[in-house]
C-alpha cells in the first residue's frame, strides 16, 4: 500500500464518522488546532490576565482587580518614556528605512549588470539571525573599540570616544539605526518588484505625451506602486513597534528606560519584575496598536490581490 | 530613414532640463547616481564586512584604538576558538584525542555545535510540521467554499501579527502545564504554529492561479482527490513548498524570544546561546563574529536559493518579523 493509498485510507476512515457538509473542515483542522493552541489561547489568556494581579512567582494566587492594570499603565513612572521611544521608533525608524529603502530599490532597478546578486547580497542584513545583526552593531557602537566612534572622529564630528550605548540620551539611536539597516533591504525589495511589475509601454505613452521625468514619477510610477507601498509601510510600522532583538542585544532597553519600548518593557515586567497582570496590560495595549495596522494591512492587501487578478 | 531622428523621446528631450539634454547633464546625474549607490552600499554592507574582517583579527588588535580597518595579522584564531570549545563542550575532546593525537582544551565556552544541532532540529522540525499542516488547508481553502472561510483566513493572517513579547507569559505557562518547559519540542509546536499561516497564505496564493484543467485532466484519468493532490499538485508546486518550508525553517533559526524564555542553558537554541556569550564578561569579539559567520551560512543558502520567492511570499502576507 502506497504512501498515498494510506492517508486516503486513514482519510476516509475518519471522514466517516464526519457529516458530509462539515468534511471540507478536516484539512483545516490541524492547522487551526496548532494556531489555535499556541497562538489564539494565548492571546486570549493575555486578555483575560490582564484584569488580574497575578505574580509569576505564586500563579495561583491571583486576584481579580477589573481594570486597575490598565490604570496602573498611565500611572507608571516608566511609561511616558517607553511610550515616546515606541512613537520614535515606528515614525523616525519606518520614515528613514522607507525613504532608503524606495531610493535603494530605485536602483536596483536601473537595469545594470548584476541587479539580481546585488538584490540578494541587499536582502542579507534583513535574513542574517537578528542576534547576529544586533551584535554586529553592539560591536561598532561598543564604546572603546567601536568603529562608530573612530568614524565621528575622524569626519570631526566629535572630539573623543563618547560612551552611546550606556548614556541615557543617545542609548535609543544606535538600535533604531540597527532597526533601520535590517529593515531597508525589505522595503527596497518591494519598490523593486513593484518598480518592474510597471509596464514599460505606459512610460513611452507619456514621453510622447510630452511628459516630465519628474511628471512621470508623479503621475504613472506613485500611483502605480501605491498599495505596494501602502503594503510596505504597514510592514515597516508593524517591524518597528513589535522590535525586541535589537534592543535587548544592543541595550536591554537601558540605562534606566531610555531606550526601552513596550515590547521591551513588556518582556521586563513579566520576566524581571514578575507582574504578569500589569504585563498583560500592556500586551494588551500593543495588540490594539497592531490591529489598528494590521486592519489596515488586510484592506490594502484585498485591494492589491483584487487589482493583480 | 533613421530611427534616430524620428525619436519622439530623444525630441522630447531636448526641451528638458540639462540633465537630461547635454552630455555634462549626464555625467552628473550619473555621478549623482554612483555616489547615492556608495553611500547606501557602504551603510548595508559596511557592517557585513567589519564583521568578516573582525572574525579574521587577533584579540589584541581588536582592542587597539583607532581600530584597523584591514586586518594586521590575518588570523584564525576566532575559528580556531569557536571549533576548539564546541568540541570540548560537546564532549568530543577524547574522540578527537583519539582520533588525530591532538588534546584540545579550550578556555572559552561556547558550544557552537550544540547550539547548531538544536536549531536544526527545531527549524527543521516547525518548517516540516507548517508545510504538511499549512499545505493541506491551503488547498482547500483554495479550491472550495464554505461558511468561515473569511473568519479562519483572517484569524491565520492575524495570528501572524502579534509579536512574541506579548503572548511570552500565557505562552510559558502554557508549555508548563503541558510538560514540555525545556524541551525541543515546545519550540517545534510553536514556531510551527507561527509559521502555518505564511505558508497557508502563500500556498493558497500559489493553488488560486493553478489551472484547473489540469485538475480536470487527472478526474478523467480516475485520479482519487488524494492521488491528485500527490501526484499532480504537490510536484508542481515544489518551489512554492520548497520556499514555504525556507521561511519556515529561516523564522525558526532566528527566533530569540521564546528560546531564551522556554529553554535553558543546556538546550539552547543559535539565537540565545549567542546572546549569551555576547553579552557574556569579556566579550571576545573575534570569537563572536566567527561564531556569528558560522551560524549565518545555512541562512545565506537559503536565501541563495528561494531568493526569487521572497517577493512572492513577501506580497503574499509575510508578517513574519
Amino acid at each position: 500500500m502506497s504512501y498515498v493509498d494510506h492517508a486516503q485510507s486513514s482519510y476516509e476512515n475518519v471522514a466517516r464518522h464526519v457529516p458530509e457538509s462539515l468534511r471540507v473542515y478536516l484539512p483545516i483542522l490541524p492547522v487551526m488546532t496548532l494556531v489555535g493552541v499556541f497562538i489564539l489561547y494565548p492571546i486570549a489568556q493575555a486578555i483575560y490576565s490582564s484584569f488580574f494581579t497575578k505574580s509569576l512567582l505564586q500563579p495561583d494566587q491571583a486576584e481579580f482587580v477589573g481594570l486597575a492594570n490598565y490604570v496602573e499603565i498611565w500611572t507608571d513612572p516608566d511609561i511616558h518614556q517607553v511610550l515616546w521611544n515606541t512613537a520614535i521608533w515606528v515614525t523616525v525608524g519606518s520614515l528613514v528605512a522607507i525613504v532608503l529603502g524606495f531610493l535603494m530599490g530605485w536602483l536596483l532597478d536601473e537595469k545594470l549588470p548584476y541587479t539580481s546578486v546585488a538584490s540578494a547580497i541587499v536582502l542579507i542584513p534583513w535574513v542574517l539571525p537578528r542576534v547576529v545583526g544586533a551584535s554586529i552593531w553592539q560591536f561598532m557602537f561598543g564604546g572603546s573599540q567601536g568603529i562608530i566612534n573612530e568614524l565621528l572622529v575622524q569626519i570631526g564630528i566629535v572630539d573623543e570616544y563618547i560612551v552611546m550605548l550606556g548614556s541615557t540620551e543617545l542609548s535609543l539611536w544606535p538600535p533604531i539605526i540597527g532597526m533601520i539597516w535590517r529593515l531597508a533591504p525589505l522595503f527596497a525589495l518591494l519598490t523593486l518588484t513593484s518598480l518592474q511589475g510597471i509596464d514599460e509601454h505606459l512610460y513611452e505613452a507619456a514621453r510622447m505625451d510630452g511628459a516630465t521625468p519628474w511628471e512621470q514619477f508623479r503621475y504613472i510610477t506613485i500611483p502605480m506602486m501605491k498599495y505596494n507601498l501602502a503594503i510596505g509601510f504597514l510592514l515597516m510600522l508593524i517591524y518597528n513597534v513589535r522590535n525586541f532583538s535589537m534592543v535587548w542585544v544592543m541595550t536591554k532597553g537601558g540605562p534606566g528606560v531610555s531606550s526601552s519600548t513596550l515590547p521591551v518593557m513588556i518582556y521586563r515586567s513579566a520576566f524581571v519584575d514578575f507582574e504578569v497582570g500589569f504585563a498583560s496590560a500592556l500586551s494588551v495595549m500593543l495588540f490594539v496598536v497592531l490591529l489598528v495596522f494590521s486592519y489596515y494591512y488586510i484592506q490594502f492587501y484585498d485591494k492589491v490581490q483584487g487589482e493583480m487578478s | 530613414m533613421t530611427t534616430q531622428d524620428t525619436d519622439p523621446t530623444a525630441e522630447f528631450r531636448k526641451n528638458q532640463s540639462w540633465l537630461y539634454d547635454s552630455k555634462a547633464g549626464g555625467y552628473v546625474r550619473k555621478t549623482a547616481i554612483g555616489l547615492l549607490t556608495l553611500l547606501i552600499g557602504s551603510f548595508i554592507l559596511f557592517p557585513l564586512y567589519w564583521m568578516v574582517v573582525t572574525a579574521f583579527k587577533t584579540t589584541s588588535e581588536i582592542q587597539q584604538i583607532p581600530p584597523t580597518v584591514f586586518p594586521n595579522d590575518f588570523s584564525f584564531e576566532g575559528f580556531r576558538l569557536v571549533i576548539e570549545s564546541s568540541i570540548q563542550a560537546g564532549g568530543y575532546a577524547g574522540v578527537v584525542q583519539n582520533l588525530f593525537g591532538v588534546t584540545v582544551t579550550s578556555a572559552i565556552d561556547i558550544n557552537l555545535l550544540g547550539l547548531v544541532l538544536s536549531s536544526l532540529k527545531v527549524a527543521v522540525g516547525a518548517g516540516v510540521i507548517a508545510v504538511v499542516l499549512g499545505t493541506g488547508a491551503s488547498y482547500v481553502l483554495s479550491r472550495r467554499d464554505f461558511r468561515g472561510k473569511n473568519l479562519l483566513m483572517s484569524l491565520l493572517l492575524a495570528s501572524l501579527m502579534f509579536p512574541g513579547t506579548a503572548i511570552m507569559v500565557p505562552e510559558w505557562e502554557l508549555i508548563s502545564y503541558l510538560g514540555l518547559f525545556n524541551t525541543h519540542l515546545a519550540l517545534v509546536l510553536i514556531y510551527g504554529a507561527m509559521t502555518a499561516p505564511f505558508v497557508v497564505w502563500l500556498m493558497k496564493g500559489f493553488f488560486d492561479d493553478f489551472p484547473d484543467s489540469i485538475l480536470e485532466a487527472s478526474r478523467i484519468d480516475q485520479c482519487t482527490p488524494f492521488e491528485t493532490f500527490w501526484y499532480v499538485l504537490v510536484p508542481m508546486a515544489r518551489n512554492s513548498l520548497i520556499a514555504s518550508f525556507i521561511f519556515a525553517f529561516l523564522l525558526a533559526w532566528n527566533e530569540l524570544v521564546f528560546a531564551l524564555t522556554l529553554l535553558d542553558n543546556s538546550k539552547f537554541t543559535v539565537p540565545p546561546g549567542l546572546l549569551t556569550f555576547v553579552q557574556g564578561f569579556n566579550t571576545q569579539w573575534n570569537v563572536v563574529a566567527a561564531a556569528s559567520i558560522i551560524v549565518s551560512i545555512p541562512v545565506l543558502a537559503g536565501l541563495a536559493y528561494i531568493q526569487r520567492y521572497f517577493v512572492q511570499g513577501l506580497t503574499g502576507g509575510a508578517i513574519k518579523g
